[in-house]
C-alpha cells in the first residue's frame, strides 16, 4: 500500500471518482489522441449523467482533454477555456447498455483531422479503465506506456508488433487481444515497462493490414492545448470569474 | 523486514528496531517506492503545505453548484471569534477549519485527499489547529503525518477506505482514527496510546452509513467532517489519560471491515436510503 494513495493524491474537489477520475479520462483520451482535441462529442452515462453537474464532471472531462492534470486549479474554469481556446465541445447522453456507473463515450477530432472514438470508466479513488477504442472493447488503465493497435484479424500482426518491442528493448507489462469477427477488425492492447520510440509507432502504421496506432506516452509532458493563432498557452493566462 | 499489515506489525517494529513508529513508517515506504527517505520527506511535507494551503484560500462566498454548501467555516470562524466559544479554543478552532477545507472540496477547490476527499477536512483540521495552537515546528508535524499515513495504510488493507464498499465509517471514520493517532503522537504518547487513540476514535465511528443528500460531497459530509475531527481529538484525549480500548486495535478495525460487508447497499453512497431520500433531499434534488 502505498502511503501517498493515503495522504494524497492532490486533487480538484469534490470526488475523487467523479471530479479526479473524469479529468484523468479526458487526459489519457486526449494523449491517446496524441494531438490537441479541436471537437469533442461528450456523452455521458448513469451517475457520471445524473449527478455529474454537481461534482463538475463536465468541466473536469474537458480539463482533462485540454492536458490539465486532476490538481490544476483552473479545472473549475475549463469550459470557459474550451472557449476561448478553440475547442469545440458537445454534451449529450450516452445509448450505453449496462456499462459501468461512472462511464463517458467520447468522440473527439484532432487539430489534423485525426479522429478517436472512447469510452471511459471512473472505477473509484481516481483510477480509470479505458474500456472501448473505436468500438472494439479494450481493458487498460493509462498508468503504463500503453500502445493500441487496430488491424485486420490475419496472421502475423502480433509477431510484427512485439518483435519491434524486443528489438527496441520494450518490456510488454500486459498484452491484450480482440477481435469483433473471424477476419473482421481486431485490436491488441499491450501495457509496456519503458516507452516506445516515435519512429518505430510511425513504422507500424505503414505495415499492410494494420489500420491505426494509437500510442499512449507517459513522458508526453506539457501538451496543454494552445491557441495557434495566438500561439499563446493558456498556462501562461488567468481567468478570474 | 520493514513491512507491516497490522497496527500491532507497526507497534512490534517500532519497539524491536528502537525506532520511532514513524521512521518505521517512513523507512517502509522509501523501500517500497525505491526513493530515499528524504524525498519521502519531502513528499510527506508537501502533501501537509498543500493542506495549509487549502486552509488558507478558504473563500467565504463560495457556493456549491448545487447551492447546498458555503459559508459554514465562515460563521463557526465568528462564533469562536465571539469570545463566547462554548466547546473551548482549540476544538473551536479544529471544527472551522475542518468545515473550511471540505467546503473547499465541495467547491471545486484544490484538497489532499485524505485519506478521501469527502474526508479531507478531518486531518488538516486537528493538524493544522494543533500546530497554530501549540507553536509547533513543522517538521514535527510531517513526522506525525507518517504516523496517519501508516495507521491508515493498516485500515485500507485490512478493511476499506472507500464509502462504496463500508460506510462513512470508512471514510470520516478512518480519517477520525489517523487523526487520532497522529494526535497521540504529538502530545508525546507512547506506541500504545497510538494504537489506543485509533481504536477509541475507530469505535466511536463503526456503523456510520454513507446517504448523501443528491450523491453529492456535501450533505451530510461537511459537517461530518467537523464531528470526526472533534472524535479525532476526544479518542486522543482519552487514550493519553491511559484509557484503553478493551477491544484490541486491529480488532477494531476487522469489525469496521465487517460491519461494512454486512450493510446494505442502498446506505453505502448509493443516495437510497437514510438521509438522501427525505422530502428535503428529494426536493433539493428535483431543483438541480
Amino acid at each position: 500500500m502505498n502511503i501517498f494513495d493515503i495522504i494524497g493524491p492532490v486533487m480538484v474537489g469534490p470526488s475523487s471518482s467523479h471530479t479526479a477520475g473524469a479529468v484523468r479520462i479526458g487526459l489519457i483520451s486526449r494523449k491517446l489522441l496524441g494531438e490537441p482535441v479541436k471537437k469533442a462529442e461528450i456523452l455521458l452515462y448513469g451517475s457520471f449523467l445524473a449527478t455529474g453537474k454537481g461534482h463538475g464532471t463536465q468541466k473536469a472531462l474537458v480539463a482533462g482533454l485540454m492536458g490539465m492534470e486532476p490538481d490544476d486549479n483552473r479545472i473549475p474554469d475549463a469550459l470557459e477555456l474550451a472557449a476561448a481556446y478553440g475547442l469545440d465541445v458537445i454534451f449529450g447522453e450516452a445509448a450505453l447498455r449496462d456499462a459501468h456507473p461512472n462511464s463517458v463515450q467520447l468522440k473527439l477530432v484532432g487539430e489534423t483531422g485525426r479522429m478517436l472514438e472512447i469510452i471511459g470508466e471512473s472505477i473509484g479513488g481516481g483510477i480509470i479503465n479505458i474500456a472501448q477504442i473505436d468500438g472494439i472493447a479494450t481493458n487498460f488503465s493509462g498508468d503504463y506506456p500503453t500502445l493500441v493497435v487496430h488491424n485486420i484479424d490475419q496472421p502475423g500482426h502480433v509477431t510484427e508488433v512485439t518483435s519491434m518491442l524486443a528489438h527496441k528493448s520494450v518490456n510488454i507489462a500486459t498484452m491484450q487481444l480482440y477481435r469483433s469477427n473471424r477476419g473482421g477488425d481486431a485490436v491488441m492492447v499491450i501495457e509496456c515497462d519503458q516507452e516506445i520510440p516515435k519512429e518505430s509507432i510511425s513504422w507500424l502504421e505503414h505495415i499492410e493490414g494494420i489500420k491505426k496506432v494509437t500510442y499512449l506516452s507517459l513522458s508526453e509532458g506539457g501538451t496543454l492545448q494552445t491557441n495557434k493563432g495566438k500561439g499563446e498557452k493558456y498556462d501562461d493566462i488567468s481567468f478570474n470569474k | 523486514m520493514m513491512t507491516y499489515h497490522s497496527i500491532s506489525d507497526l507497534v512490534k517494529l517500532s519497539d524491536e528496531k528502537k525506532l520511532p513508529m514513524w521512521q518505521v513508517i517512513l523507512k517502509a515506504d522509501a523501500k517500497e517506492r525505491q526513493v530515499d527517505e528524504e524525498d519521502s520527506m519531502a513528499a510527506m511535507k508537501q502533501m501537509y503545505q498543500i493542506m495549509k494551503q487549502t486552509d488558507a484560500d478558504y473563500d467565504k462566498e463560495l457556493v456549491s453548484p448545487s447551492g447546498m454548501a458555503g459559508g459554514a467555516g465562515e460563521k463557526m470562524h465568528s462564533y469562536n471569534q465571539s469570545g463566547r466559544n462554548l466547546a473551548g479554543e482549540y476544538i473551536g478552532i479544529v471544527m472551522e477549519k475542518a468545515l473550511k477545507t471540505s467546503e473547499s472540496n465541495a467547491c471545486m477547490k484544490r484538497i489532499v485527499a485524505a485519506p478521501t476527499a469527502g474526508s479531507c477536512g478531518v486531518i488538516p483540521a486537528v493538524f493544522l489547529a494543533y500546530e497554530e495552537y501549540n507553536h509547533m515546528l513543522e517538521d514535527r508535524m510531517v513526522e506525525a503525518m507518517f504516523i496517519t499515513a501508516g495507521i491508515g495504510s493498516v485500515i485500507a488493507e485490512n478493511a476499506s477506505i472507500a464509502g462504496a464498499s463500508g460506510g462513512c465509517q470508512a471514510e470520516i471514520g478512518s480519517a477520525s482514527a489517523m487523526a487520532a493517532a497522529g494526535l497521540a503522537f504529538l502530545q508525546g504518547g507512547d506506541n500504545e496510546c497510538i494504537a489506543n487513540a485509533m481504536a477509541l476514535a475507530l469505535k466511536n465511528m463503526l456503523g456510520l452509513a454513507c446517504d448523501p443528500v443528491c450523491g453529492l460531497v456535501e450533505v451530510p459530509c461537511i459537517k461530518r467532517n467537523s464531528a470526526g475531527a472533534v472524535n479525532a481529538v476526544t479518542s486522543a484525549q482519552m487514550a493519553l489519560a491511559g484509557i484503553k480500548s478493551a477491544i484490541a486495535p486491529d480488532e477494531v478495525i476487522d469489525s469496521m471491515r465487517r460491519i461494512g460487508n454486512d450493510m446494505p447497499s442502498c446506505l453505502k453512497e448509493t443516495s437510497m436510503s437514510g438521509l438522501a431520500v427525505t422530502p428535503t433531499a428529494l426536493a433539493i434534488k428535483a431543483g438541480l
